[in-house]
């Protein structure tokens, strides 16, 4: 059987998430590949969040947020934009594929855009191949 | 050659007339172990103690380690070096200690020895601060004309290597992680209480060191440390087994100086990298 990545997906309440929903009703076709979380903002995001989700099986890990000046919270993606951009350095650093880790801004009215991104990323996992690296696979929980 | 004599005959005379005249409560400098070449971290509270000061090349401790240990508000003399003075002003930052509570000590010192080696710490291990960046008493003369060189030329080597043989360094480094936390007692901005690692609500990360508890240790430890690391390599000096945390801190604080345009603990005036934004953020960033 051909391998099919899982990914995690954070998407923010606001926009992404909203955006999520605009690509259901428009009826528009992503890959199942995606489990998506929502949270309030993408600052709610904490990086351990993601480097546990590669620990739990995640092929790759795609977050959603507000654009940067349309944060529903005025600057929550702004914050975010910084703890993002350290947490990709040094997943990079520990030696993590970076085309396994994506940030992307999308807003409620992207329905087009999110479907685009999930199966451009799902794709760009796929030709990566399983993750292995920080994957749990002895002990631990 | 950093006068090292002459820096602890100023630190006992300091310490001495700063309890006298009740302007601290304490001072925190360093003292005697069982043989000069290990001195010990020191609190000493009366001024007739102020005589079992020291100060020699094996002084490495960062002793703005134990400043947030004492409620805000206690007067507090501190002996600091270059990277150690800039970890006051992390934490001055960070609201952990006020300016107004400190007597800084501030001793320029070049030819730092680490005690279990005796090798010179220089910049590639973690001597790129040579002049404490804020002090009231300067113990030493400021040290003008020896170069340091970049904290981060350290790191071509590993900037160089493929991805995989990245992960393999790090996961055979971690591997001989016995999470006694020593990495975190060491650290002036380890001062959470809780830890992260010590909650159990949510967990997590195991308790054992097991492999991947360990990676969630350190990669988040090396996360919450982005942009407040101040390079002092206390942490990978304590490490009973050698792991060259201080590599992954420089990295990270490479990056975050190169993002967001400021080192850690330079200025009391600055923000926290990470607790702050700019107009000129762009999504270049995020790569
Ligand atoms: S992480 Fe290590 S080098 Fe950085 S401030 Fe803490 S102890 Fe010093
Ligand atoms: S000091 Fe070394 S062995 Fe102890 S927890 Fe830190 S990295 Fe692990």
């Amino acid at each position: 059987m051909s391998f099919e990545p899982k990914i995690l997906g954070i998407a923010c309440n606001w926009c992404t998430y909203t955006g999520a929903d605009l690509a259901g009703t428009t009826r528009l076709k992503y890959p199942q590949n995606l489990r998506l979380i929502r949270v309030m903002c993408s600052s709610r995001i904490n990086p351990s969040f993601i480097i546990r989700g590669f620990q739990l099986g995640a092929d790759g890990v795609l977050v959603g947020g507000c654009h940067p000046g349309d944060c529903h919270y005025g600057t929550g993606n702004l914050y975010a934009r910084r703890k993002l951009a350290i947490t990709r350095k040094i997943l990079e650093f520990a030696g993590m594929e970076p085309g396994r880790f994506r940030v992307e801004w999308i807003s409620a009215s992207e329905g087009n855009k999110f479907a685009e991104v999930v199966g451009e990323f799902t794709n760009q996992v796929r030709t990566l191949g399983p993750q292995t690296k920080f994957k749990i696979t002895k002990d631990g929980q | 050659m950093t006068a090292f004599k002459k820096i602890e005959d100023h630190l006992r005379k300091e310490a001495k007339n700063l309890l006298e005249g009740g302007k601290v409560t304490l001072v925190l400098a360093y003292a005697r172990g069982f043989d000069e070449k290990h001195p010990v971290p020191c609190v000493v509270k009366a001024a007739a103690d102020a005589d079992h000061l020291v100060f020699n090349e094996y002084c490495t401790y960062n002793m703005a380690r134990y400043l947030t240990r004492y409620p805000v508000g206690t007067k507090i003399a501190v002996a600091v070096k270059g990277a150690d003075s800039r970890a006051v002003v992390q934490l001055i930052q960070e609201g952990k200690v006020r300016r107004d509570d400190l007597v800084i000590l501030g001793i320029p010192a070049t030819g730092m020895k680490n005690q279990k080696t005796g090798e010179v710490i220089d910049a590639k291990t973690t001597a790129s601060t040579i002049n404490p960046v804020l002090y009231d008493v300067l113990l030493g003369d400021e040290i003008h004309g020896v170069k340091a060189g970049s904290p981060y030329d350290v790191l071509a080597e590993f900037e160089g290597m493929d991805k995989d043989a990245r992960w393999a360094f790090w996961k055979k480094e971690f591997e001989r992680c016995i999470r006694c936390y020593a990495c975190r007692k060491a650290c002036p901005m380890c001062y959470c209480d809780p830890c992260f690692m010590d909650a159990s609500r949510p967990r997590w990360a195991d308790k054992s060191p097991t492999d991947d508890g360990t990676l969630m240790y350190h990669l988040t430890r090396f996360y919450h440390l982005a942009g407040r690391c101040i390079d002092c390599g206390e942490c990978s000096r304590a490490c009973p087994v050698d792991i060259p945390l201080h590599l992954f801190h420089k990295k990270v604080a490479k990056e975050c100086e190169a993002m967001f345009g400021q080192a850690a603990g330079m200025n009391i005036e600055d923000k926290p990298a990470m607790a702050n934004f700019k107009g000129e953020d762009s999504d270049q960033m995020l790569g």
